[in-house]
């Protein structure tokens, strides 16, 4: 994103409250992260301590300050999935996605493979619990989830079994 | 800045009389009761409470009863004001289970912290039900309990931004933007000035001072021309020196505090004396 996108951006936003996580927002719609440049940069214009930028987008879990791959997956973790099983379906796509078993509840921030197609994270509680176990990719949900049916999920995306 | 002007009461400075614990007191109306309590030596624990920054209620552990009606509400005696007739007990059977409870939490929260020991343990807490946080590689140490006094005391008063809470939840904690060194840090020292629980690591190695918490944040420190001592960090210096009208002179600005004093009761004597010749050659 160059200067003139933020320049423009920032202008969409002129309320003089409740801005920040618009334009914050909008950042990372455009560019599914928030490259630090651009939160240095907003800071300057906005004359925003950057501590208080960061301290905006290290709390919500909506922005992510690494890039992302192409396909987000999110497994929800809340407490009615937990105990459908969704410790399963996590382990289940690391395997698939070829990242270390159990990487994604160490980290606690989202695990990128290493061809960027797909991000893996954990959320708490998507609101869905009637359909649990439930995962989301993108912007689909996806219910009843076990771990036999997740390539055909990932298939959808572009996932392709490795040839072993 | 005064407490009347953080608070806003300036101007509307009406006497009320309070009851704490049965006993009363006169105080101003809009007080913090917490305040009046302080001036009163009458002992309510608080952790996050700075009578110059804006009221908080971060800590929860100043709950005082307010009795109204025959009834006893808890509320933060660090965010109440003072108002007629106000009526408030400090201990109730309620109020020391609530304090003990949070005083469990923060051992585990900070459980290298002397101040909380010795506070938990003047309530009888010395163990802790919850698990406790060992970070080796904490620059707080693990003694932060996240009250947040830092974080204001550096918006309010230094108007510097440095700091502030990252994070959420049980992952919070206080650090610079990106945990590295922050350019914009003045060096002031007030976060780790106004800190309950001594968590904030401040070095001064010859020449430089180190923000040890803060990223490790690198200040140049001002050298004292006359005893060669270093003294103040120099953005400090430059920052504070602006703001002074008239401005002071370039001798007078270089200059520790010691030499300063020195030089200017100097000064004074030889005025005093009838010398007037004398001061100005000095140094």
């Amino acid at each position: 994103m160059d200067e003139k996108t933020l320049d423009d951006i920032i202008s969409q936003y002129d309320a003089p409250s409740g801005r920040l996580l618009g334009i914050l927002g909008e950042i990372q719609n455009r560019e599914r992260y928030i490259p630090r440049e651009l939160l240095e940069m907003l800071s300057a214009k906005l004359k925003i301590p950057l501590s208080h930028l960061y301290s905006l987008v290290t709390f919500y879990s909506f922005f992510s300050l690494q890039p992302v791959g192409d396909h987000r997956v999110t497994v929800c973790m809340g407490t009615a999935c937990h105990v459908k099983g969704a410790a399963a379906i996590l382990t289940t796509l690391e395997q698939l996605l070829c990242l270390p078993e159990g990487v994604t509840e160490e980290t606690r921030s989202p695990v990128t493979t290493e061809d960027n197609a797909f991000t893996l994270e954990i959320a708490r509680c998507f609101g869905a619990c009637s359909i649990a176990p439930v995962l989301r990719v993108d912007n689909h949900l996806y219910g009843y989830a076990t771990p036999d049916g997740l390539p055909a999920i990932l298939e959808e995306y572009g996932w392709r079994k490795h040839e072993d | 800045m005064t407490d009347e002007e953080v608070c806003g009461t300036k101007g509307a400075l009406n006497q009320v009389t309070v009851t704490i614990n049965g006993r009363e007191y006169s105080a101003e109306e809009g007080e913090i009761l917490l305040g009046v309590a302080i001036r009163e030596n009458v002992e309510i624990p608080h952790l996050c409470y700075e009578a110059s920054l804006s009221p908080s209620g971060a800590c929860r552990l100043c709950m005082v009863g307010v009795r109204k009606k025959g009834k006893t509400e808890m509320t933060t005696s660090c965010t109440l004001r003072v108002t007629e007739g106000l009526d408030v007990v400090t201990e109730t059977p309620e109020i020391l289970r609530h304090r003990k409870m949070l005083l469990e939490l923060y051992l585990a929260e900070a459980p290298k912290s002397e101040v909380i020991k010795s506070l938990a343990a003047r309530y009888g807490v010395t163990k802790t039900r919850f698990f406790k946080k060992a970070e080796p590689a904490d620059p707080l140490g693990n003694k932060c309990v996240l009250c947040g006094l830092c974080v204001r005391v550096c918006n309010e008063i230094m108007g510097g931004g440095v700091i502030s809470f990252v994070n959420r939840g049980p992952y919070t904690v206080v650090a610079t933007p990106f945990f590295g060194e922050n350019p914009i840090c003045l060096g002031c020292g007030a976060c780790a000035q106004v800190c309950p629980t001594h968590a904030i690591e401040i070095e001064n190695p010859g020449d430089e001072r180190i923000m040890t918490s803060w990223g490790k944040t690198r200040v140049k420190l001002r050298q004292c021309p006359v005893c060669g001592k270093y003294y103040a960090p120099d953005i400090l210096a430059e920052t504070i020196y602006a703001k002074i009208t008239p401005p002071l002179s370039q001798q007078i600005q270089d200059m520790c505090p010691d030499c300063r004093r020195k030089y200017l009761a100097k000064q004074e004597v030889l005025v005093k004396s009838g010398d007037f010749s004398g001061g100005n050659n000095h140094v």
